[in-house]
């Protein structure tokens, strides 16, 4: 075995060469769940004041009415439901990693995908505020959902939003149980090192778990099921987001490739994501060992894929505007790259057509600053396409006269950095709570200890 | 005893709630007492209207008006059917007197001026001012507006037993036109124009749609002559030097400078004297003149002249004088050659009627000026001002204000405090129009009885002025045959003429009956028209037609027009009107200065950018707007802004024009003089955001509203065919089943309407709209307001593009070029709800708010409206309005009585839109199913027909063959926006405007 080991190093295809021992993991990954420093404590508190603002404007906003938002004729989704978009779209890397690549045994994917479950659960948590955000009467929200009534009045199933109702709350169930499932044994192994307070946490949510073969025999048969369930609704989640504009008849809305179109840019968008969550979660935790320069280039593989994949269905849907014939339709895109919100549409087209092109380079996809700085401006790109597709084509629909232009509020930008802030709240959180990298799994692709065999050096 | 409650502080928590519940229920006010309704007044029926007629005072062209009560309050202004002028129509002045009546800022008590400004006072102690001011007050000065013929003859009474003087102030009068009509034919009357029996309209500038003369009637008479129901098309050419809404709807324009109106006019006579014309005493002045002088002063070529000149001769035509917007130094003379040129091309007597009649007081300028310099020089001992605001209306250079204050007693009725009132040391309260009784004479042989619609408002304890004129005779001895009131002066003076003349007008029965029948109907007309004079009389006055002197420097001659929304201001404090956008700039709650693209660019300014416009009198600040439909070389801005104590919705917005005007006049008739300055502008460098509705005024290629020319009707039906058979086929392709979107009432329901609820048996509501009728007046606008309760939003709100109307005028420029004679064309566009059979806004509300009622009706539950504006988004039309916030919230007491009890009060948070007036359609329904019959043709007349002065909208049941829309909807003119192209299948049928020119019809 150790010959095996060894080959193995030599050629360069061990997943962690610079992680030794089983205990070498439980030891360096419960370090990060240890007293957090300074620099924890400040980003924690910027956090919560950010959560503050994001409470404080969400409450102006019901109190004194949706109008404090820049909304209006005819532009009536803007930052919301921009941010919204953005959001579930980076809930999508982390059940990609978690399930897809682990159906597809993808060697990579052990390291990074507790960070990206975590990341999908809480952007999710963070998109499902935004439509409540966005309505003109979230006390009546709740109308969405199908509830027995007296008044036999059901939601009008033929909207794109109870869909969206639907698909939303569906993936959060799902990803969520998949997330927790999956941190169990981890879990159990930080309940063992616990004390006080954090070991009564760990002991009930370990659930008792102890490492039997029957458990873990249990154990892998739900975690596969589950990657099962989960697999589709990757596809099926960013696809509904999607025909709340592909179902509607505005010229830039009303386009049949938005579905595959969107799925492609919430995977390009989570993965990026997760590369600038992974940088310093890296570099602060000293993980080095786990999330090697291999599992960055991974990413960056998948980020290039989907890049390329964006950008077909940019310049496809300027040809089929053209082609079209349609003034609408030629307008709409006219004035998405000419008008008045046509710095929005450059920005999207560099951040998420050019710079990623970068990625076809071996030494940028190896370098993690690279890395970080360009998945910064994806994360950017990414937030200005969903603005440039819902704002710039209602601000220029079929009617010249009822043209337009909106103006996002100062209440509009609290909520949306307020939103930054709330999922950063909970990714602080749970880097501090949870073990940030999958110490079972981790095991299962390090060489097992063997008797009598000494451990390399 | 360390823990819990001690009773110390037990009693203090108790103490201190228990005075602020103390606090909080105390009131200075009495309790009032409940009253059940068990024993309700006669003549209310709770939930049931009650209509009554009367005359509309907002002008002096004295409209017939119904105004709709609901439980003893005015809720609504339409047109009367039944009054001869104006036959059904109104306009958005007209609608908006509701807003006055219910004005927040109306005078609650009369005021005396006391230390610290006026104080509020009591009826005894104001009667007991009044009289004692004017009874010692040597030659006192009654300062009023034009008045009905009763009202004046008994003002006019008050003021001769007196001993005092009586001075007319109206500035949207046309006294020139009075003073020109004198003079050519002897007559000290208005002409009386007949539009609907010539086939060429030619306007010198006069606003004939809008504000000058009698815009509702002359707006239906246009639409008549300018339509082609009746087989042929008239033609309407303006010449002016800025299109207004009147000019924006005309055929052609030929952009002739100001001032040379007058040159103009001649020269066409002259060319018709030269083809063997008679002119009469007039002869000789036309042989100075000729096509050529008229082409040299136009600015154009002869030719263009002399082709006008023999079309105004070859068919039975108009000429409509200057106006006011152009009136100026020599407005008497051009009038004069407006009346002289129309009796050469043999329209006096035909087309143009001057009519010997009683007409009121005209209100001129000239006389005002008299009575500032006898006021300044202290011939008068007390000032009465009534219905009139020289201290903000007349330029600031006449020194009206400083005269006022220099006399010693002062007293004004007003219903609301404005400029003039502010100053007076006693201010009564004055019941509104619709609290008053009145009467009218618009025209030769019409005569109508204004009645009071409801109590007075309780919010201001006012009384009619006439009342209280009649009450201060008595006390001061002075008889007016034992009358108390108004309503008994009136009816006596009335008693007389309707005995001898009743059953002629159709009044049968006793006093009495003839009384209420008159009441009822609210106008009567007799057909014995007065002596009438169609020949030229030489002219006693020596008139000078050259081009008026305009003083000042720069070169950019500066041209004051009456507002079409406020008139000379007086409408200015009422929101519906302030937030409606201007028919021509589409502007809303501030002033702007309209500049020619050539002069903005040479000033590099673009619409927004702050210009100052400075003239030798004064200047104002304001944003330029940038509009190809006024000359290079003159520079616009409109009366009625710039308020400064005329309550909270007129203070501040906009700036008054009239600091800018010189204090001159037309000598010869006393009219202000409009066009009488030059005027600089410098840009300031600031920037404002315009408050507009306008996205942009180019169709962008997407044929919204189309037109056809004249030649090609009959044949228009086929093209309309070959896209329809393109969109069945594309339909076929995905396998869809392609929609019969002709319209015709066989085709109902249409394929996709048999499922779920549509069912088959219900009408099919829709709506025609003539584009070719439609004026662009936007009196369809306020109505809709008014009678949906659609709150205004304000400034801000408009800026952040969030207005609520329901119904808009879109307003597309096709042809306007100021720079030469030529072709105008600018189409109008009404876009409210479209009712789509197949609408994009019902699927994808998650709720159902939004959805399809069996007849055919967008149907909006707004109790169920969650706020998700997917509607807005999805709909292609834009028609849906959003409540940002509470905006009804913010309408302070008593404005709120004016709600429409038929129509839900929308809150924070929920979608609206257009209903098709719902609650008329329902209450209608009702009534039908009451009498066990279908709802007639006709019977629904949504709020935006009702006031509609041109029959551009005509509303009913599409599935009844014999209804008129659906005749209207079989024609070959109708078509449907945007239905081509994402299949919408709307309910509103558009007619398209029909052109003299050729247009491009098809694909652009």
């Amino acid at each position: 075995m150790a010959t095996a080991e060894s080959e193995l190093r030599r050629r360069g295809a061990l997943p962690h060469p610079d992680v030794g021992k089983y205990s070498d993991v439980n030891r360096d990954v419960l370090k990060v769940l240890s007293r957090p420093g300074k620099g924890w404590w400040i980003l924690f508190s910027i956090a919560l004041a950010g959560v503050g603002i994001f409470f404080l404007s969400w409450f102006t906003q019901i109190v004194r009415g949706i109008g404090v938002s820049g909304l209006n004729a005819p532009v009536g989704w803007g930052v919301y439901i921009t941010t919204f978009v953005f959001w579930v779209g980076i809930a999508h890397s982390g059940t990609l990693i978690s399930a897809i690549l682990f159906l597809f045994r993808a060697p990579w994917r052990q390291s990074i995908y507790r960070a990206a479950e975590a990341m999908t659960v809480f952007a999710v948590m963070t998109a499902g505020l935004f439509p409540l955000i966005h309505v003109g009467r979230v006390w009546h929200a709740y109308w969405l959902v199908p509830y027995p009534n007296s008044r036999f009045l059901w939601p009008n199933f033929r909207s794109p939003l109870v869909w969206d109702v639907f698909a939303v709350t569906t993936y959060f169930t799902v990803s969520a149980v998949f997330f927790y499932l999956g941190t169990i044994p981890d879990l159990a192994a930080a309940r063992d090192q616990a004390r006080g307070l954090r070991k009564k946490f760990y002991q009930v949510t370990a659930l008792g778990w102890r490492g039997t073969d029957r458990e873990w025999h249990h154990f892998s048969k739900a975690y596969i099921y589950l990657a099962a369930l989960a697999t589709p609704l990757v596809l099926s989640v960013h696809s509904v987001v999607s025909w709340d504009f592909a179902m509607s008849i505005v010229p830039g809305w009303h386009t049949t490739i938005f579905a595959p179109y969107f799925v492609a840019g919430a995977i390009f968008s989570g993965v990026a994501m997760v590369i600038t969550l992974a940088v310093p979660m890296r570099k602060f935790f000293g993980l080095e060992a786990y999330l090697t320069v291999k599992h960055f280039e991974a990413m960056a593989k998948l980020c290039l894929l989907t890049a390329t994949i964006v950008l077909y269905a940019y310049l496809t849907e300027y040809f089929l505007a053209w082609y079209s014939g349609e003034p609408p339709e030629r307008g709409s895109f006219w004035n998405r790259a000419f008008g008045s919100y046509w710095w929005a549409n450059w920005i999207m087209l560099t951040c998420n057509g050019l710079v990623p092109l970068m990625l076809w380079f071996k030494r940028v996809r190896r370098s993690i600053a690279a890395l970080f700085v360009i998945s910064i401006f994806i994360n950017i790109g990414m937030w200005f396409e969903r603005f440039v597709i819902i704002v710039t084509s209602l601000s220029h629909e079929y009617e010249p006269w009822a043209w337009g232009l909106y103006r996002p509020s100062v209440v509009e930008m609290g909520i949306l950095l307020g939103s930054f802030c709330w999922f950063g709240f909970w990714f602080l959180l749970f880097t501090r709570l949870l073990p940030p990298v999958a110490i079972a799994e981790m095991k299962e692709v390090i060489p097992p200890p063997m008797r009598g065999v000494k451990e390399a050096s | 005893m360390s823990d819990g409650l001690k009773r110390r502080d037990f009693l203090k928590v108790l103490g201190v709630s228990g005075a602020g519940a103390s606090i909080a229920g105390c009131s200075t006010q009495e309790v009032e007492r409940l009253i059940p309704y068990v024993v309700p007044p006669e003549d209310i029926t709770p939930g049931v209207a009650t209509w009554y007629a009367s005359v509309c005072q907002e002008c002096s062209a004295g409209c017939g008006i119904r105004v709709r009560t609901r439980e003893g309050r005015a809720v609504m202004i339409e047109g009367n059917p039944e009054h001869p002028v104006s036959a059904g129509g109104v306009c958005s002045r007209g609608v908006s007197a509701l807003q006055s009546l219910y004005d927040p800022d109306r005078v609650a008590t009369p005021m005396r001026m006391g230390q610290s400004g006026l104080e509020g006072t009591t009826w005894d102690e104001a009667m007991q001012a009044l009289v004692g001011g004017l009874q010692g007050a040597a030659n006192p000065l009654f300062i009023t507006g034009i008045l009905g013929p009763t009202e004046e003859l008994l003002v006019n009474q008050f003021v001769a037993a007196l001993g005092g003087r009586r001075v007319v102030f109206d500035p949207l009068y046309d006294t020139a036109l009075r003073e020109a009509t004198r003079i050519a034919f002897g007559v000290d009357a208005l002409p009386h124009y007949d539009l609907a029996n010539s086939g060429l309209v030619v306007s010198f500038g006069a606003d004939f749609l809008e504000t000058w003369g009698s815009p509702v009637a002359m707006g239906r008479q246009f639409a008549h002559m300018h339509g082609v129901d009746h087989g042929e098309k008239g033609r309407f050419v303006f010449l002016g030097s800025r299109l207004s809404l009147t000019g924006q709807n005309a055929d052609e324009w030929i952009p002739i400078p100001p001032g040379s109106e007058a040159a103009v006019a001649l020269g066409m006579a002259a060319h018709l004297v030269q083809a063997g014309a008679d002119a009469g005493p007039y002869a000789d002045l036309l042989s100075a003149h000729s096509a050529e002088s008229a082409a040299q002063a136009a600015g154009t070529e002869a030719t263009a002249i002399a082709a006008l000149a023999n079309d105004l001769a070859s068919v039975p035509s108009i000429v409509l004088g200057p106006g006011l917007a152009g009136s100026h130094r020599g407005a008497a003379a051009a009038n004069l050659a407006v009346l002289v040129l129309n009796a050469v091309a043999g329209n006096v007597g035909q087309t143009v009627r001057i009519q010997q009649t009683q007409t009121p007081t005209g209100g001129g300028f000239g006389s005002l000026l008299e009575a500032i310099r006898s006021m300044s020089g202290g011939s008068h001992g007390a000032v009465v001002v009534a219905g009139t605001n020289p201290a903000y209306a007349a330029p600031a250079g006449a020194g009206f204000a400083e005269a006022f204050q220099s006399v010693g007693f002062k007293v004004a009725f007003a219903s609301a405090l404005d400029e003039t009132s502010a100053m007076a040391d006693l201010v009564l309260p004055a019941s509104h129009p619709l609290e008053s009784w009145t009467d009218s004479m618009p025209r030769p042989g019409v005569y109508a009885v204004g009645q009071p619609a409801m109590r007075p408002v309780p919010h201001s304890d006012s009384r009619p002025m006439a009342d209280v004129l009649l009450q201060a005779g008595a006390q001061l001895g002075q008889d007016y045959g034992g009358a108390t009131s108004f309503r008994d002066f009136l009816s006596q003076a009335n008693a007389a003429w309707l005995a001898a003349n009743g059953a002629r007008v159709g009044l049968t029965g006793d006093p009495a009956a003839r009384w209420r029948e008159l009441l009822r109907t609210g106008a009567v007309s007799y057909d014995d028209p007065p002596p009438e004079v169609s020949s030229l009389q030489p002219s006693a006055t020596a008139l000078s037609f050259d081009s008026p002197a305009v003083d000042g420097a720069g070169d950019l001659t500066l041209l004051v027009y009456p507002s079409s929304r406020f008139g000379d201001g007086t409408q200015a404090n009422r929101p519906w009107l302030q937030e409606l956008p201007d028919p021509v700039s589409k502007l809303m709650w501030h002033s702007w200065v309209e500049i020619h693209p050539d002069t903005a660019e040479s000033l590099g300014l673009r619409t927004g950018d702050v210009v100052r416009l400075t003239t030798d009198h004064g200047e104002v600040e304001a944003p330029a707007w940038v509009y190809p439909g006024i000359r290079p070389d003159v520079v616009a801005i409109a009366m009625g802004g710039g308020h400064t104590a005329y309550g909270r919705f007129a203070n501040g917005n906009g700036v008054n024009p009239m600091v800018l005007l010189p204090p001159v006049q037309d000598d010869a008739s006393g009219a202000m003089a409009l066009v009488s300055t030059r005027a600089t502008l410098t840009p300031t460098g600031a920037w404002r955001r315009v408050a507009t509705t306008e996205g942009s005024s180019d169709q962008d290629q997407r044929n919204i509203a189309p037109a056809v020319a004249l030649a090609a009707l009959g044949h228009a039906a086929e093209e309309e065919a070959g896209h329809h058979e393109q969109l069945q086929e594309l339909q076929e392709i995905g396998g869809f089943k392609p929609s019969e979107t002709e319209g015709r009432a066989e085709d109902y329901p249409l394929p996709g309407a048999e499922y779920g609820d549509y069912t088959r048996d219900q009408p099919r509501w829709a709506m025609s709209i003539d584009l070719d009728k439609c004026t662009g007046c936007s009196a369809c606008v306020t109505a809709c307001q008014a009678e949906n309760n659609v709150p205004w939003v304000g400034e801000n709100q408009i800026l952040m593009g969030r207005d609520m109307h329901w119904m808009r005028i879109e307003r597309y420029y096709e042809a306007v070029d100021a720079t030469h004679a030529g072709t105008v064309d600018i189409r109008f566009l009404p876009m409210l709800c479209q009712h789509c059979n197949n609408a994009p806004c019902e699927p994808v509300c998650p709720v159902f708010a939004a959805y399809h009622t069996p007849d055919g009706l967008n149907g909006q539950a707004y109790n169920r409206c969650v706020g998700t504006r997917y509607c807005a988004n999805n709909c292609p039309y834009k028609v849906r309005v959003f409540n940002w916030y509470s905006y009804t919230d913010l309408i302070p007491e008593p404005m709120t009585w004016q709600f429409n009890p038929d129509v839900t009060v929308r809150e924070n948070g929920v979608m609206e839109k257009c209903s098709f007036c719902v609650q008329r359609i329902r209450d209608a329904g009702n009534r039908a199913s009451v009498e066990g019959r279908d709802i007639r043709d006709g019977e629904v007349r949504p709020a935006c027909q009702n006031s509609c002065p041109t029959g551009a909208i005509v509303f009913g049941n599409v599935r009844d063959t014999s209804s008129a829309v659906a005749g209207l909807v079989g024609d070959e003119r109708t078509y449907r926006v945007l239905d081509e192209l994402i299949n919408t299948q709307p309910a509103v049928h558009y007619m398209k405007k029909v052109t003299h020119h050729e247009v491009d019809s098809g694909e652009h």
